[in-house]
């Protein structure tokens, strides 16, 4: 008893006299653990693991008739928009042609009311009932009207629409589906599916007016969603990313990939990234690596490969972490439906309706297949290829380990705070000589101290979300920007004047907040880590090192250098990307995305207290 | 273009009329076929095959006609009347009208009026079903208890009750009473596993290797079974005969599907008997007393021209009833549009037109469940009322599983659309409200008490027994030309682990409800919690096991210090606390020790602030 005693003292002991070395090592393995994650050797091949699915397993019968049939739609739509139809009339004319071909079609209207005024749109929607089905599940065929390039500028999807328009004529006259077919054509870009998936399961927000549905099926399991924008397409990339980085089930893109490289000859890839190992002449504006690597290193197969893979992963990273949908599919997830994006990569050719029916007929046999929703592993994931995929055990790992050295400096601060040490001298029996020796004597920690400034700054954190997401915030932005990252500046001081200064006996402040905000920060990321992990690591990288390194301002490093630099790390984006601001508080206003409220009463908080520990003098 | 007259009218065609002397004057047997063609293109056909049996309940059962396979069943049971359907699909009231007949709720549905009382009827139900469910290939074991009720407003008898006096011990005469019992299972799959028991109990079967057919020769299953609707219903009943009679026993196999030549023949709406069932009347049942093929014209508004062939002998525009002799074989109706290229779908659903249709139209029913959470649920029904002028009152029924516990407080309805008649709230248009919650069954004594049904811990925490559905009904009045929305809270149960089914995990189906006089609206499906019973859920258990196990240990020895009385005193062991903040003091202590009492350590957070901090 008494060894093992001993023994876990002695390693305990070891870890706190390596402390620093041991978080050096864990940060340096968790960062570049994030650098790796595109390294081939870290991802698996994707394989289909729900066995009820049997992608390109069936004959499909679209045809050249439909490819007709498209084309004849694609023509009216094209008429509409060069009479610059509004959106009631192209919603009318869609509903029409639904109802011309026997389907319970009709027509949503909703009005979204945000800060930067209202949104509004037609959607139009039809219902086939299948055969024999009971209806009580079903499958959503859907594009919007305006098409995912650029995030919804003002490209419209004119080919996605006459798709699903003739994939609706197609699908009518087959008397093999078990689960009803929902064509849905949503206005606009994001704003119109959600609307009508809201109104559909009957969750309408308050800020959204519209009436329930007229028709409605059973339960939605599956939804594909076309987006098709181009003349011709050369690639089917797939999107996947939903609101607040819900993943759909992986199952759904690795039956994609089957179907479309077996039934439609199509090459997939992953978004609009094309494989450079297709395009070897354009290597150079694929890499991502820096011009002064030597360009034998850049243009080799590994480095290309390196290169490909970093692209996919940092592109699922920037929406995952912003919680931004990567195109209409991602509204879906909120409701527990599978959903992706087929998005026709815009070249001259090969490829047109002809393919892209074929493929979306056996991906809806394929997802008629089902017995039960998609459900198993597949929903943690980082798509690196279309053909390979990271699972959950082999990225976590990198934020956990960050999140786990920032504990440890929390923990450390913790334990520093409680004691102090005391020099006095002493005179041993031996020889007569005083020697000066420490004591280590407890000492208080001002607790309540830290925890108020920890509270008044995620208060203001509230307010300052609030502000953002005003109307007159948004009228001004470029000054308003300014002036609160000036504010910002002065913050710190008007905080500290309003604490009480604790007894002197007491530990400093900024030992008890530093500790307080990297334990809470460590927490936030291993928490947030299983949820989304995308989020986790940004904020490991931009909160691990710098939490870490605040410290009071010494002679060494001028503090309002320190301090500066911590005020830009938390509120400089509000002047140096306003676009981004406002995309956030629109998606959080019209699709209820949590990233702006998240840095504002979470993320800001947290570096305003480390500057907060950087003003203080030590 | 005008339109002949001869078109305008209904036709019957009879095939045959051949009634043989052999055949006992005490049984009866007719056969019918009424094709319907639909405003979208599609046909419905009904196909019926009655058999009357005039006879005591005494007799020995030497049926001809009557199927012995049912007259034993109902015999053994003692059962009046029996309703049994069988569907696959969902009824369109908005596009087909009324049915022919009205029994088309989505899967299997029985009912039965029995005599007796309590516990004797519960033991002839399970008799019953289970009867039928070998019978018939179906699975109406199933519909247990937890499936059952008697909801004896919307399940009216059909036929006549009888009343058997008999006398008591005590002298006195008694006569009994009927009972209901009723059950859905909405997920049933209807095949031709269960059509094949169903031929064999007509008369005249589809005619394979006898000379001798019938019009159960059209039902081809691989045409029946590609039909956007199909089903198949056993109706029983009873007719009582007057002072003197012993009454009648009606049996009635009913066929109907909705099929669509629209997308066999790809555009066109033409059909005919081999279009529809790719086989032709080629011969008669000697046995059936009339044997007709009725056909009911389109509506003017959805009619166009067209031409029915072969041509009516004679026919009255709405209840033809017409006698023609035996024709020549085969015999194949058709109905042709030549002017027509395609067909060309009018507007879904019954709108406009003139008064007259509009005020016929059934109504138009949507019921969903609306909140995709796991735990709760909205259960939204919006009911329309196409009449111009007239108030739609119905009654509406659920009978929802166990599975599911309305929560009737929250029971509300809203005109959304159209007038609201001037009236207001939940009272003006919900009355006569009835509510039978769920109640626990004791588990029946064949079954292992660890049933996998649900326990609801809502409502019972104690114990894992069977429960009933719980039945709701209501009255609900429509204003006329607006829609109705009623909305009630759902919470939903959190089952055991053991109680989930080894199979799929599709969902829990809950039946569609009755608006009566019989509409069925479309079953529902909803999601329990549910776990993924997969290898990540017992990773995750696992994990979580793991991870709970770390948890505790670590808190233990952050939160406890644990060291070592040194009695000697002064001794070079110098240790106090733990944990990263005891290694202070024990570099503290190699310099300078303590004094004993500040050594004696204790098991718990009393080690000073550090101590304190520790088990914050």
């Amino acid at each position: 008893m008494v060894t093992k005693l001993r023994r876990r003292r002695a390693f305990s002991a070891l870890i706190y006299h390596r402390l620093s070395s041991v978080m050096a090592a864990l940060f340096i393995v968790g960062y570049l653990w994030m650098i790796l994650i595109p390294l081939p050797p870290l991802s698996q091949g994707t394989y289909i693991d729900e066995n009820a699915l049997q992608p390109a397993q069936v004959n499909t019968y679209w045809n050249w008739v439909d490819v007709h049939k498209a084309d004849q739609y694609l023509y009216q739509l094209e008429a509409l928009r060069h009479n610059n139809a509004t959106s009631e009339q192209r919603a009318v004319f869609i509903r029409n042609e639904f109802s011309k071909l026997g389907l319970a079609a009709s027509i949503q209207m909703y009005e979204f009311s945000t800060s930067s005024g209202p949104v509004r749109g037609h959607n139009a929607y039809a219902i086939m009932a299948s055969p024999r089905a009971s209806g009580t599940e079903a499958i959503v065929i859907s594009a919007s009207w305006i098409s995912c390039i650029d995030e919804g500028s003002n490209t419209p999807n004119m080919r996605g629409i006459s798709t699903v328009l003739s994939l609706a004529a197609f699908l009518k006259n087959q008397s093999l589906w078990a689960k009803d077919l929902i064509f849905v054509i949503g206005d606009n870009y994001l704003d119109g599916m959600h609307a009508w998936l809201n109104a559909y399961h009957g969750t309408i927000p308050s800020n959204l007016n519209t009436d329930l549905l007229q028709h409605s099926s059973g339960v939605i399991w599956t939804a594909l969603n076309i987006d098709y924008s181009g003349h011709s397409f050369s690639h089917l990339g797939v999107f996947f990313e939903g609101l607040n980085g819900r993943l759909p089930n992986q199952d759904l893109m690795n039956s994609l990939y089957l179907i479309a490289t077996y039934t439609g000859g199509v090459p997939v890839t992953v978004y609009d990234h094309l494989d450079p190992s297709e395009f070897p002449n354009k290597w150079e504006e694929m890499s991502i690596f820096p011009s002064w690597i030597p360009s034998a290193i850049r243009k080799s197969a590994y480095a290309q490969l390196y290169s490909y893979r970093a692209r996919n992963v940092l592109r699922q990273l920037g929406y995952q972490a912003r919680g931004r949908a990567s195109g209409v599919h991602g509204l879906f997830h909120k409701f527990r439906i599978d959903a992706i994006t087929l998005y026709a990569v815009p070249a001259t050719g090969p490829h047109g309706f002809h393919a892209l029916g074929k493929i979306v007929e056996s991906t809806l046999r394929t997802a008629n297949n089902l017995l039960e929703r998609l459900h198993a592993s597949f929903f943690f994931f980082i798509l690196t290829s279309p053909g390979t995929f990271m699972k959950i055990g082999t990225f976590l790992p990198s934020a956990i380990l960050i999140s786990v050295a920032m504990m440890f400096g929390g923990l450390r601060e913790w334990v520093d705070a409680g004691v102090t040490q005391q020099h006095y001298t002493t005179t041993s029996k031996g020889d007569k000589t005083p020697t000066t020796k420490v004591k280590w004597v407890p000492r208080s920690r001002p607790v309540l101290h830290a925890l108020i400034i920890m509270i008044i700054t995620h208060i203001m954190g509230i307010a300052l979300f609030s502000l953002i997401s005003t109307r007159w915030y948004m009228d001004s932005n470029s000054t308003c920007s300014l002036a609160l990252v000036g504010l910002s500046l002065f913050l710190p001081s008007i905080i500290l004047q309003g604490i009480p200064q604790p007894s002197s006996t007491a530990a400093p402040v900024w030992m008890v907040l530093k500790s307080f905000n990297l334990c809470f920060a460590s927490t936030i990321i291993s928490i947030t880590s299983l949820l989304n992990f995308s989020l986790a690591a940004a904020l490991a990288v931009t909160l691990g090192l710098p939490l870490t390194l605040a410290s009071p301002s010494s002679i060494a490093s001028p503090p309002l250098i320190k301090y500066a630099f911590y005020c830009i790390l938390a509120t400089g984006w509000l002047a140096l990307c306003p676009r981004e601001v406002a995309d956030a508080i629109w998606n959080w206003e019209v699709l209820g995305v949590w990233f702006g409220p998240f840095v504002c009463i979470i993320y800001v908080p947290l570096v305003i207290q480390a500057s907060l520990v950087c003003f203080y003098q030590s | 273009m005008t339109r002949t007259l001869k078109l305008q009218c209904a036709v019957v065609v009879v095939a045959a009329l051949c009634v043989h002397a052999t055949v006992a004057s005490s049984e009866e047997y007719t056969e019918d076929l009424l094709l319907r063609p639909l405003r979208d293109g599609k046909v419905a056909s009904t196909f019926t095959f009655t058999t009357l049996l005039h006879s005591s309940p005494d007799d020995a059962q030497h049926y001809t006609l009557f199927p012995l396979a049912l007259g034993q069943i109902l015999r053994a049971h003692a059962v009046t009347e029996l309703h049994l359907s069988l569907n696959a699909g969902k009824w369109d009231y908005r596009q087909w009208h009324y049915p022919d007949h009205p029994a088309v709720a989505t899967g299997a549905e029985l009912w039965a009026w029995m005599p007796g009382t309590g516990a004797d009827i519960d033991a002839r139900w399970a008799g019953l079903r289970n009867s039928l469910a070998g019978l018939f290939c179906a699975s109406l074991g199933s519909l247990d208890q937890r499936r059952t009720l008697a909801p004896t407003d919307a399940y009216q008898p059909l036929g006549d009750l009888p009343v058997f006096q008999y006398d008591t011990a005590n002298g006195t005469t008694t006569s009994t009473t009927h009972h209901l019992r009723h059950a859905t299972l909405p997920s049933e799959n209807v095949c031709t596993e269960n059509l094949t028991p169903f031929l064999k109990l007509l008369p005249c079967k589809d005619g394979a290797s006898t000379h001798a057919c019938s019009l159960a020769r059209l039902l081809n299953p691989q045409r029946l079974f590609d039909a956007d609707w199909h089903g198949m219903g056993v109706h029983v009943r009873w007719l009582g005969g007057g002072e003197h009679s012993e009454g009648t026993i009606e049996l009635k196999l009913v066929v109907q599907a909705v099929l669509d030549p629209v997308r066999t023949s790809g555009g066109r709406r033409d059909w005919s008997l081999t279009s529809l069932f790719d086989r032709v009347l080629d011969g008669t049942c000697p046995v059936a007393g009339s044997s007709t093929v009725r056909v009911v014209l389109p509506s003017e508004d959805s009619g166009g021209m067209y031409r029915l062939s072969p041509e009516a002998e004679t026919g009255d525009a709405q209840h033809p009833e017409v006698e023609a002799h035996a024709r020549p074989t085969p015999l194949d109706v058709s109905m042709a549009w030549h002017t027509e290229r395609v067909f060309e779908y009018p507007e879904y659903g019954y709108h406009g037109g003139d008064g007259n249709e509009y005020a016929h139209a059934p109504p138009t029913i949507h019921r969903f469940l609306h909140h995709t959470a796991q735990t709760h649920g909205v259960l939204t029904l919006s009911i329309t009322n196409p009449a111009r002028d007239a108030l739609l009152r119905v009654g509406y029924l659920e009978t929802l599983p166990a599975l599911v516990v309305p929560w009737v407080s929250t029971l509300s309805a809203e005109v959304v659309s159209g007038k609201d008649g001037g009236m207001d709230g939940r009272g003006e248009y919900i009355s006569d409200l009835v509510y039978h919650p769920s109640r626990a069954l004791s588990p029946p004594p064949s079954s292992p008490p660890s049933s996998f049904w649900p326990s609801l811990a809502s409502l019972t925490p104690s114990t894992s027994t069977l429960h009933s559905p719980s039945l709701l009904q209501a009255t609900l009045t429509v204003p006329p030309n607006s829609t109705l929305r009623v909305q009630l809270a759902l919470s939903k149960a959190f089952l055991r682990y053991t109680e989930h089914p080894p199979d799929a995990m599709r969902g829990w189906d809950l039946p569609g409800g009755v608006l009566f006089p019989r509409i069925h609206t479309p079953a529902l499906l909803t999601d329990l919690p549910t776990p993924d019973f997969s290898m990540p859920y017992n990773v995750i258990i696992l994990s979580c096991t793991l991870l709970t196990l770390v948890f505790g240990s670590v808190f233990n020895a952050v939160t406890r210090g644990w060291g070592i009385v040194d009695l000697s005193g002064g001794g070079e062991d110098n240790n106090s606390g733990s944990g990263v903040g005891g290694d202070k003091e024990m570099k503290d202590g190699e310099e300078e020790p303590k004094g004993g009492e500040e050594r004696v350590i204790k098991g718990g957070d009393g080690e000073g602030e550090g101590g304190k901090g520790r088990g914050m």
